[in-house]
């Protein structure tokens, strides 16, 4: 084939050809990746919601309560809200993975928190904030650990008292963003609920 | 063999991708905060210049020329794509870390170039030397360049969580060496470097090809 003057249909032959061998190949790499991809993420996120909640043994993710969740969280972007459970199926409390906007774009973090809404902990699954400024205060144990014991139920007033990194406010307050959305997802959603669990004397 | 050699060392020295053609630099100034980002940038961009190379040399003779380039795409953008969900699944931090990094080297121009440029024109023996070259040329630079900003910017090397290679803890490495700025000045350095090398090199061919002469034109 001379391959300066083709004419329209081997033109339109070769793309299609093309298109269909690419697309059977990756369907081929989808399928033998698929199942691997979705563990490793699961994986993850059962990891960060163990950080955050180490006492319970099971996560229940409550898609019914999604929606509501998200309007609750008003800018921050709710992914999923899971009830932690201990052995015997009780409420142990609630993990919020929750997406807050930082310096370099989102922050996706889970905060857990605990069934009377006391914050136990902030995960942060990824980030993209500036390596070596805004990354360093996601590492910092002495930020991170500011958040416990925020009250859920006033998180408003607990949020003023805070402390920022010097030099990465953006990172920061991104962070702090995560936890007062997680806060009011529980004032308005989740303290409802508390009552309705299977073992609360 | 020879010509397949030669072919192959161009990549690494005087057609270096990234130190002499500076084709792109955008990846390689964003990843190179991490040695172990970089080593798998490095390997990705390796297996996807070398397997589109094969196949647009492959394909250069039943490829019209009108269609080559949306053809190319979808070459490059498939083995991107493999190369994608192999990572994600195989390599949960480093993909993390790379980000949306990978899914940019289709539009990377080192192999829409070197595919247009070299692999439609040659056969496959010598694509492969072409695309092999190029892509550890591009590897060896921005594994370096990566090393030294994570050692001089975080005070330590680290590989798949292992620790290879660190200051001692007092040591605060600056951090303009991590960010963009330090990204280029480094750079600079290596630029500099690789030119003076490829000078001094094609100086040394130039001695000994005339010293031969001189001896054949003795030998007579």
């Amino acid at each position: 084939m001379d391959r300066a003057n083709a004419t329209p249909g081997q033109m339109v032959l070769a793309v299609v050809l093309t298109c269909a061998v690419a697309a059977s190949a990756l369907s081929v790499t989808y399928d033998l990746t698929k199942d691997r991809i979705a563990e490793q993420e699961r994986a993850a996120e059962v990891a960060s919601l163990g950080e955050v909640l180490p006492d319970a043994s099971e996560f229940v993710a409550m898609e019914d309560l999604l929606e509501s969740a998200q309007v609750a969280a008003g800018d921050s972007d709710v992914g999923a809200v899971y009830r932690a459970e201990g052995e015997s199926g009780d409420l142990m409390g609630w993990g919020v993975r929750i997406a807050a906007r930082g310096y370099g774009g989102p922050i996706r973090m889970v905060v857990g928190l605990d069934r009377n809404g006391q914050v136990t902990g902030v995960s942060i699954i990824t980030n993209t904030e500036t390596p070596g400024l805004g990354t360093e205060v996601l590492a910092s144990d002495d930020f991170m650990t500011q958040f416990v014991g925020w009250d859920g139920l006033d998180i408003d007033s607990a949020a003023k008292a805070y402390d920022a990194v010097t030099g990465a406010s953006k990172s920061s307050n991104g962070v702090r963003t995560g936890v007062l959305a997680s806060g009011h997802v529980f004032q308005e959603v989740l303290s409802g609920i508390r009552e309705g669990g299977a073992v609360d004397e | 063999m020879s010509e397949w050699f030669s072919v192959f060392k161009r990549g690494l020295s005087v057609d270096n991708p990234l130190t002499v053609l500076m084709i792109g630099l955008c990846a390689t100034l964003a990843v190179s905060t991490k040695f172990e980002g970089a080593f798998f940038m490095g390997l990705a961009v390796i297996f996807v210049l070398t397997m589109s190379a094969i196949l647009v040399s492959f394909l250069r003779h039943v490829v019209p020329e009108k269609v080559r380039i949306p053809v190319f795409i979808v070459i490059i953008a498939s083995f991107v794509t493999i190369v994608d969900l192999m990572m994600k699944a195989f390599l949960p931090t480093v993909y993390d870390f790379l980000g949306v990094w990978i899914p940019l080297i289709v539009v990377n121009c080192i192999i829409l170039g070197r595919a247009e440029a070299f692999s439609y024109h040659k056969p496959v023996k010598l694509a492969i030397a072409d695309g092999l070259g190029m892509g550890i040329g591009f590897s060896a630079v921005i594994v370096v360049l990566a090393s030294i900003r994570e050692l001089l910017g975080s005070g330590q090397i680290v590989f798949l969580g292992t620790k290879i290679i660190g200051f001692p803890a007092w040591y605060k490495g600056p951090n303009i060496v991590l960010l963009f700025p330090g990204a280029f000045i480094i750079f600079g350095f290596m630029v500099a470097g690789a030119m003076a090398l490829n000078r001094r090199m094609s100086a040394r061919q130039v001695q000994t090809s005339q010293r031969c002469t001189i001896e054949e034109g003795g030998g007579s």
